[in-house]
């Protein structure tokens, strides 16, 4: 039987640049897999070619066995590490577009933005909302529909204790509803209580991937970070020269 | 589908939000009311006169305002939301370039075409209740194809917006467009004949597009008031050199549509409708090309 979710040696290269070198990278269905590594790995680049907002120069990403299409997406979930939404309009009218290209009801989305605390300030104009609140709405857009495959590309930045608690809370449940989270993070502390796997981009190269207990065991580290930052001491982790956003 | 409409329901309601339809009409009306009223003032009158007379007095207001509304509205359609990184999260719940860029366009072309034609419904019955003139087929003509150069442009608008990387490239190139379309071409075309020894078409296409200059409007007004028709016959025997050079250009097209038949300027109907079409194609074609290969 195919995978949920499979990397087939995935390159993307921007201009001279290998942004990913043939990625081989397999996630089962209902994992939560953290994509670490540090700036300028690849981890957003392979986001980006898995939600169809980059071209791979080559290899290919299949869903069950079948290339991704624009359909299959429709049943996926996104957050942004830097969300993007339409400052002049309100909380409601920024969540009810993306969620009726989601086919979502407004049902559905009032009971998003509640989950994320955000009902009360939902005819508040988002260009006055906080980093904080801006990326709980982005979660809540996420969440509607019901999304089988969530991809969150660093969503523990600037949350303070209190919601990246609620925030780990949520995610716990949206995996235990059945949905897969590939989730991208420098917040290794934050990942280690959620996460069933764990891969270790380095370079645009997959470095390490199994899970927590696997790497652990093979790395001789008692914690994800300190097993992440023995396989980066191994493979000579990047110069700062070949950081690029 | 319904994605298609949802994205064209935001895209028009923006521009309402914005003020951009709002102060496009009353541009729109305002231009057309002046035009409306003094388009005879260089033979001595002023007012409201019939259907065929504010058709010559509009060409000039349609030709150069609506292809530069449609490229300022086309312009920004993608490129805007592709530096606001909006665009991403759009495509990354399942909605394809494709439908993406049809809603944009479709979008687009209800907040150009609101404007104009409720500026023309309402100067056309002013002209019908003031002028009590019936025959508005004329006028209608010059609705028609105002709107679908302003669509053909808006179009075009849309391939800048996906060719270029910023808002301010977009708009450089967007009036550098208008520029050629409006007033190069022209030149072009009958420098190209000249230099294949046809003098003749050449001085033909000067003539087509001298038509809408004010001295050659105020000409043509000057034969309606004197009841001349051979004084307003300002092109005759054209050829088929010649249509075709007008057929290349929307707005030498437009022209071409709307100048009084005494003027006897003929694009064959097959030809116009063959422009239109591949002008809309080319645009909407080259812009989903475009789109499909730009890395978000």
């Amino acid at each position: 039987m195919a995978a949920y979710l499979q990397f087939n040696s995935v390159t993307k290269r921007f201009g001279r640049t290998d942004a990913l070198k043939a990625v081989k990278l397999t996630v089962e269905r209902g994992q939560i897999l953290a994509l670490l590594g540090p700036n300028g790995a690849g981890k957003s680049t392979l986001f980006g070619c898995l939600l169809g907002l980059l071209r791979p120069n080559s290899g290919n990403i299949l869903l069950q066995g079948h290339p991704v299409g624009a359909t299959d997406r429709f049943r996926f979930g996104y957050l942004p590490e830097r969300i993007a939404l339409y400052p002049h309009r309100s909380v409601w009218d920024n969540g009810l577009f993306f969620a009726r290209l989601k086919n979502s009801p407004s049902q559905e989305l009032e009971r998003q933005l509640k989950r994320v605390g955000l009902y009360a300030v939902a005819e508040r104009p988002v260009r006055q909302l906080s980093k904080g609140m801006l990326q709980r709405l982005g979660l809540a857009i996420a969440l509607c529909g019901q999304p089988e495959l969530l991809v969150l590309d660093e969503p523990f930045n600037g949350l303070d204790p209190a919601l990246l608690d609620g925030l780990q809370t949520i995610l716990r449940d949206e995996n235990q509803r059945g949905a897969t989270l590939l989730i991208s993070t420098h917040t290794m502390s934050a990942i280690e209580p959620l996460a069933t796997h764990a891969a270790i981009l380095l370079q645009g190269c997959l470095a390490a991937s199994g899970t927590l207990e696997e790497l652990r065991a093979a790395h001789e580290g008692n914690s994800l970070e300190a097993v992440y930052h023995r396989i980066a001491r191994q493979t000579r982790a990047v110069a700062p020269e070949e950081v690029w956003a | 589908m319904k994605q298609i409409w949802i994205i064209s329901a935001k895209e028009f309601s923006d521009r309402l939000r914005s003020g951009w339809v709002i102060a496009c009409t009353l541009v729109w009306l305002g231009a057309i009311a002046l035009t409306s009223l003094f388009g005879l003032v260089q033979i001595g009158r002023i007012g409201l006169q019939g259907y065929d007379r504010t058709v010559v007095s509009l060409l000039n207001l349609v030709q150069y305002l609506v292809p530069l509304l449609g490229l300022l509205l086309g312009h920004d359609l993608l490129v805007g939301e592709r530096e606001d990184r909006t665009l991403a999260l759009v495509l990354s719940g399942g909605v394809t370039r494709a439908r993406a860029l049809v809603g944009k366009f479709i979008g687009g072309c209800f907040a150009l075409a609101f404007p104009l034609a409720l500026g023309f419904v309402i100067s056309g019955t002013a002209i019908g209740l003031s002028a009590k003139d019936k025959a508005i087929g004329s006028f209608f003509t010059l609705a028609l194809s105002g709107l679908l150069l302003g669509v053909i442009f808006l179009g075009l608008g849309l391939l800048i917006s996906t060719l270029c990387r910023t808002r301010v490239q977009a708009l450089v190139c967007a009036l550098l467009t208008w520029c050629v379309a409006v007033f190069a071409f022209d030149l072009v075309a009958m420098g190209v004949v000249v230099t294949a020894n046809s003098t003749q078409a050449a001085r033909q296409i000067e003539e087509t597009t001298d038509a809408t200059h004010v001295t050659s409007i105020a000409d043509m007004h000057q034969a309606f008031e004197s009841g001349d028709a051979a004084a307003a016959r300002v092109i005759a025997d054209r050829s088929q050199t010649v249509a075709t050079w007008l057929a290349l250009n929307p707005v030498d097209l437009f022209r071409a549509v709307n100048l009084p038949k005494e003027a006897n300027v003929a694009v064959p109907v097959p030809l116009e409708v063959f422009s239109i079409a591949a002008w809309v194609f080319i645009a909407l074609g080259g812009a989903s090309w475009k789109l499909h290969r730009i890395d978000l």
